[in-house]
């Protein structure tokens, strides 16, 4: 018996087409992890990387249709996930909501010694990206968190690797100050 | 004013220099940079597993929804549809396609779901005619009116799709191909049509079309 | 809600819903089909009346030609082909001992003789379709296994054989795909009906003759190939 794992998305997603609703069950599975890191670095908890990855899992079945390359479905649904992301990032900064609650999104320290305090500057880091803007915070996340090389990031956002690099300098610079702030 | 980094030691952070090459009033600048790109948070993250729960159970809710499928099926009629309760037999023909279809039949059998609303079901049609200008699909639920059921090109070049309300009960049909060949649905059992031809048939239950 | 289907129904042309009487013969040909065939379905159409046979699959074949541009003298003859089949199916139906098939029964049959099924392979499913069963069901599905390619006595005996171990409606239903998947993976339809017939129906067949075992499983000899 064929493994589900040895199907491809592009198979997938026509066989949901197709009418087998139960098959999005294996998207689901293969890119809530792999997406997960991106949201909850975008939006700072993990209740609200939650919302977004099931608002874009639910999104990307609604829209299945306009998929036109079935077999780069990861890419399609990231971009769903993005926008997804940037609305709440752009809501929030409508609202003034500081991102405090980004402190929780950080994993908490296992041991003592030396834990302690890159979980704070952790924390301290991860409150700073809340201050970036999206296109810069993202660039982060994707380069530093996830560690994909430019030219990668610039397929998934369409940005090109100058306007990238451009962004990314901005943000260090950016960085550094409210990092300076903290302390 | 803030002092921004130097150039290089931003080219150090994107990995496009290496500590070695900043010189030498630039290390501990740059060994700066790299602390605090050092304390981000890379730990891999997990959501509940309630996620795809969730996920899944609003995803069967919008397919159920027929409604809405039917509303933007009317409002946009070229748009294709696609959430129906058929078995693949509407995949088109050729050797590759047998693959797929094999390798979701295997992968997962689909699980019975009766329609909201008794007397009609969905189906969808698909045809591979790369060279067409036009297709429709024609048959005993719309008296053979080539012009009352187009098909129109989905995403993947060459194929052609749509789908429609279908009442409870046997249908037979063929494709038209631009305005002129009468042809049967490969993927579709045919019988003699009595003029000399092939018909396609499908049979529309309250649990949706099956090859029949 | 129901509004809202039935305005969906009417915009994509939905068939007659069956049970209505089928209406006069020339309004539903008028501008469809030539008048000479119009008035030779007519004749047909009425001579079915008379004998009880259902009308409605007749007007439609007439249409079907009509739209297809084929020749008068074809249409002419496919409906007078389809009038015979008709009439065919319910002797067979009738020697089964269905007195009174319905005219989807009979429509059913119909499509079983042209499909391939002989009459006496209409008979013999007749006879096993118990009440459990309905004819139109099964002769529908032997029929899209003829169809489909599976040699008629093949599809029958799969369906016997599903029958008499008690698989539902549903599952003969299912055939058809099924002969689908395994014709996907590269048998040829009297394989892929063969496979299931040994997988199934037969095995099942075979078992519920023999003695269950205390554990309740199903014990005995399997089928031999």
């Amino acid at each position: 018996m064929e493994s589900r794992d040895a199907v491809t998305d592009g198979e997938i997603v026509r066989g949901v087409l197709a009418g087998d609703v139960e098959l999005y069950a294996v998207l689901v599975e293969r890119y809530r992890d792999r997406f997960a890191r991106y949201a909850v670095r975008m939006l700072g908890s993990h209740d609200a990387a939650e919302d977004a990855l099931q608002d874009a899992l639910v999104r990307a079945f609604d829209r299945l249709a306009d998929c036109r390359e079935p077999d780069k479905f990861a890419g399609w649904l990231f971009l769903i996930l993005r926008n997804r992301c940037f609305a709440e990032q752009r809501r929030h900064q409508r609202e003034g909501r500081l991102s405090e609650d980004a402190a929780e999104a950080v994993a908490a320290p296992e041991r003592s010694d030396g834990a302690v305090e890159r979980h704070e500057q952790a924390r301290e880091l991860e409150l700073a990206l809340g201050q970036l803007t999206a296109e810069q915070r993202e660039a982060f996340v994707l380069k530093h968190v996830a560690g994909m090389p430019y030219e990668e990031i610039a397929q998934l956002t369409g940005a090109t690797v100058a306007s990238l690099k451009m962004r990314m300098h901005r943000a260090y610079d950016r960085l550094r100050e409210l990092m300076k702030e903290y302390r | 004013m803030m002092k921004t980094f130097d150039l290089r030691v931003k080219q150090l952070l994107d990995g496009d220099l290496s500590l070695a090459d900043l010189p030498p009033e630039l290390r501990a600048e740059g060994e700066e940079a790299l602390r605090l790109i050092a304390a981000v948070d890379r730990a891999p993250v997990t959501l509940t597993p309630a996620l795809d729960t969730r996920v899944m159970t609003a995803v069967r809710q919008h397919a159920k929804s027929p409604a809405r499928r039917a509303w933007r099926w009317l409002a946009a009629p070229r748009e294709v549809e696609l959430r129906l309760r058929v078995r693949p037999w509407a995949v088109w023909g050729g050797a590759l396609a047998a693959a797929a279809a094999l390798a979701l039949l295997l992968s997962r059998p689909p699980a019975p779901a009766p329609s909201a609303f008794h007397n009609v079901a969905f189906v969808r049609f698909v045809l591979y005619a790369p060279g067409a200008s036009r297709v429709a699909v024609a048959g005993t639920f719309n008296q053979w009116d080539q012009a009352a059921a187009p098909l129109v090109p989905a995403g993947t070049a060459g194929v052609w799709t749509t789908t429609l309300a279908l009442p409870v009960g046997q249908h037979q049909y063929a494709f038209v191909v631009d305005g002129r060949r009468w042809i049967a649905d490969p993927a579709a059992p045919a019988v003699d049509d009595g003029f000399g031809r092939r018909n396609s048939v499908v049979a529309v239950t309250t649990q949706g079309a099956r090859t029949l | 809600m129901n509004a809202f289907w039935l305005a969906l129904a009417i915009a994509v042309a939905a068939p007659p819903v069956r049970g209505l009487v089928a209406q006069d013969v020339a309004t539903r040909l008028e501008g469809r089909v030539p008048p000479s065939v119009a008035r030779a379905v007519q004749g047909i159409a009425q001579d079915a009346r008379a004998r009880g046979l259902p009308v409605e699959p007749l007007i439609q074949k007439a249409i079907e030609g009509g739209a297809k541009g084929v020749p008068a003298d074809r249409v002419i003859a496919a409906v007078q082909l389809l009038a015979a089949r008709l009439d065919e199916a319910r002797s067979a139906l009738r020697d089964a001992g269905i007195q009174h098939p319905t005219p989807e029964t009979l429509e059913s049959g119909a499509y079983g003789l042209s499909a391939g099924l002989s009459a006496r392979q209409v008979r013999d499913l007749g006879r096993v379709s118990r009440p459990r069963y309905d004819p139109a069901l099964t002769l529908r599905v032997a029929a899209t296994l003829s169809a489909l390619g599976v040699p008629s006595e093949r599809g029958l005996q799969l369906m016997e054989h599903m029958i008499k171990a008690g698989r539902g409606p549903s599952d003969l239903l299912d055939l058809p795909s099924e002969v689908q998947v395994g014709m996907a993976r590269g048998a040829t339809a009297a394989e892929a009906a063969e496979e299931l017939d040994a997988a199934r129906g037969g095995r099942e067949a075979q078992g519920e003759h023999d003695q269950r075992d205390e554990h309740g499983e199903e014990g005995g000899v399997t089928r031999k190939p």
